[in-house]
């Protein structure tokens, strides 16, 4: 079973400190602008340790639970922290295979690679934390692997 | 050979676009707006100005309606349409599922109708013919069915010789008919459940201060009846709403199975007539609730891949087939589309139970703590404790939320059943199985539960209606992916050879070259689902492949 990139646990602490931070801030703003008299002084400074630190927590727990496999007929992710989800993905669903770079990724110099079916619920199934290189391979494999699978009868 | 709409769309689409204007003139005219500058002769101008307003959109709409043509060819339709900016447009007919009519009732008293072309898939209509007569959307209807049947029938080639199987018109049975009785008890049975919402908006907006006022006072016991009283009467409100709603919607419903597609017509002010192509069904759906359980009837639903024309349910991509039957009726019509047999339901394990029990002690719990804080909080004293009368009820919900959960592996569906007051039975080929999804909570974890969730095309209507085995073990849950899995792959190598497919008669594991013998419709069901040959259960560009597919098939199709 394939992990992740390492360095996506940098992507997701990033993101999570950045969410604490805007919390602060609102926080911060409220204590400045409506000062209610039960909002201690160091509130701002709390929220920014406690979500940033539960944040941190989860994007490390995440990193760690996130697998995934080119299997016979099918991809297989393995994901989640509070709730684990395991999704099959037969090639023959398979419609086509983007890889995406946000903004955040391409800093990081990482990818994903996004999956799409026909389903209402699994229409896009993404396997972030790719390096670009093995995105770009891991796109090109399954391309194949569903155009492969459509065409099975032809010997 | 070209057409044109029908004369009558002119007059009907300035009086739609004018309609407007009308009334904002009349508004003016009347005294509603001062217009100073405009001086004395103030409503002149106003009057003159929307007299060459109307002139123009008469000119408009004749030219809009004699400029425009459309045509169906031998393998597209084609619109040209635009007065400004022109615009040409070739449709392919295999890109087109259905054909679908509506009505409303003054175009129902004109003798027009609105014609819209849907594609596979799409969330919209693609082209659509504002107005035709109501003879002319007919013709439309059975001649691209007509014309899509014998596109598949050619592209079939020489395997089936016969070359008249395309153009002999399937017969059309009747299959179900709503009358005035079940109409009406489909309209006792239906609730409008938006009402309460509705209703709690606007009091807690507007009337918020009323009620407060009104609350100090009453008593606290009398409170109680005060709001036992209003919530009979929201409960009866919703119920008169909800049966109008119901009526309107499918007075004089008829269902008829035609070729390799389902027709429906239904519909008291707006009219719709429209089809339900077997190639597009990707989830059959027996839905109930304990009235209807009670009283021994049930709704059949048919999702597809793609949008269906407006309902007031707002469902995307999901028809209603039955509104309303005796149960054995609807399983009856269910077996004749999908042969599923006897179901056998397997239930979550007893453990689960332990779930339901905790949410709906909970739910009564919470409510009994916002009773209380209420009674705090606010000046009249307000008895927390009625939501305990409900434990028992509570206990009971959560035992039947055990009792009516299930699931079973069929030699070619999966069914899931889910749901007391909205029951839901859903029917899953193997085939339009699309992503198979195993998730589990941290609850769910410790209890060692899983809840298997099946994606298919379409399942965007009734409020998330993915087909789910909930709360099964750990074990079942991982055996069930990988035989899901094993019998998607069994079920499409058996779709594309052309031995699989709804409304196919000689499915499963027939000699291919018996079922050619192309009994009303049965060769045809083969013959779309192997050409259209996506596996999704949509049309997707790529004919190459699917011509590939084909003459596979033919190959395939002489080994037994």
């Amino acid at each position: 079973m394939n992990r992740l990139h390492p360095r996506i646990r940098l992507l997701w602490v990033g993101r999570s400190l950045l969410t604490a931070v805007v919390f602060a801030g609102v926080v911060f703003g409220v204590g400045r602008v409506v000062d209610p008299a039960w909002l201690p002084a160091w509130a701002p400074a709390a929220v920014l340790v406690a979500f940033g630190g539960l944040g941190s927590a989860f994007a490390v727990l995440r990193y760690r639970a996130w697998r995934f496999e080119v299997r016979e007929d099918s991809l297989y992710l393995e994901r989640g922290v509070l709730t684990k989800v395991r999704t099959v993905v037969p090639f023959v669903r398979i419609q086509h295979v983007d890889t995406s770079r946000s903004p955040t990724e391409r800093l990081a110099g990482l990818a994903s690679t996004v999956v799409y079916t026909a389903g209402s619920r699994g229409a896009d199934v993404s396997v972030p934390g790719l390096t670009p290189g093995d995105a770009d391979d891991l796109r090109e494999r399954l391309k194949r692997l569903a155009i492969r699978s459509e065409g099975e009868d032809a010997v | 050979m070209p057409r044109s709409l029908s004369p009558l769309s002119v007059p009907y689409r300035v009086l739609q676009r004018g309609g407007g204007l009308a009334v904002g003139l009349a508004f003016v005219l009347s005294g509603g707006v001062n217009l100073p500058f405009l001086g004395p002769a103030g409503p002149l101008v106003v009057l003159a100005v929307a007299g060459v307003a109307a002139v123009a959109l008469v000119g408009y709409e004749t030219a809009y309606v004699r400029r425009f043509s459309y045509e169906l060819t031998a393998d597209t339709l084609d619109i040209d349409s635009g007065v400004l900016s022109r615009r040409s447009r070739e449709i392919p007919l295999r890109r087109i599922q259905n054909v679908d009519i509506s009505r409303n009732v003054i175009q129902r008293l004109l003798g027009i109708a609105v014609v819209s072309f849907e594609t596979a898939g799409g969330g919209e209509t693609e082209a659509q013919l504002r107005y035709v007569t109501f003879e002319e959307a007919k013709r439309l209807q059975t001649e691209l069915a007509r014309l899509k049947r014998s596109a598949s029938t050619d592209a079939e080639g020489s395997a089936s010789g016969a070359a008249d199987a395309g153009s002999v018109e399937p017969e059309p049975t009747e299959l179900f008919a709503l009358d005035r009785g079940e109409l009406a008890i489909l309209g006792a049975l239906s609730v409008d459940l938006r009402v309460p919402g509705v209703l709690f908006l606007l009091v807690s907006t507007l009337g918020s201060t009323v009620v407060s006022t009104y609350l100090s006072a009453v008593p606290g016991a009398a409170l109680v009846v005060v709001a036992g009283v209003l919530f009979v009467a929201v409960a009866a409100v919703s119920w008169i709403v909800g049966a109008a709603a119901a009526i309107v919607e499918y007075y004089d419903f008829k269902l008829v199975r035609s070729g390799d597609e389902l027709q429906y017509e239904r519909g008291l002010l707006q009219r719709y007539d429209g089809s339900i192509p077997f190639d597009k069904i990707q989830t059959l759906t027996v839905a109930d609730n304990p009235l209807k359980r009670h009283f021994g009837y049930a709704t059949l639903y048919i999702e597809t891949a793609g949008y269906t024309p407006g309902s007031s349910t707002g469902s995307r991509g999901s028809e209603a087939a039955i509104p309303l039957a005796k149960r054995d009726h609807v399983l009856d019509l269910v077996e004749e589309l999908e042969p599923v047999g006897d179901v056998d339901f397997e239930r979550p394990p007893r453990r689960a139970r332990r779930r339901y029990l905790v949410r709906s002690l909970g739910a009564v719990g919470v409510l009994t703590g916002l009773l209380y804080a209420a009674d705090s909080l606010l000046s009249p004293s307000i008895p927390w404790w009625p939501p305990l009368l409900l434990v028992p009820l509570a206990i009971l919900f959560a035992h039947a939320t055990w009792r009516h959960r299930g699931h079973w592996l069929g030699e070619h569906h999966v069914v899931t059943r889910n749901g007391v007051l909205r029951r839901k039975t859903k029917i899953v080929p193997y085939y339009r199985i699309q992503t198979i999804i195993d998730s589990r909570s941290v609850f769910q974890r410790r209890l060692d539960l899983a809840t298997v969730t099946i994606d298919t095309a379409g399942s965007l209507s009734l409020g998330g209606g993915d087909a789910a085995a909930v709360d099964v073990s750990g074990a079942t849950a991982d055996g069930l992916r990988e035989e899901l899995e094993t019998r998607l792959g069994l079920a499409v190598d058996a779709y594309r050879v052309g031995r699989a497919g709804i409304g196919f008669e000689d499915e499963y594991g027939q000699n291919g070259a018996a079922s050619e013998g192309g009994d009303d419709g049965s060769r045809d069901g083969d013959d779309s689902v192997v050409r259209n040959g996506d596996d999704s259960g949509e049309n997707t560009p790529g004919d190459d492949a699917g011509d590939g597919r084909t003459s596979l098939s033919d190959g395939d199709a002489d080994t037994p």
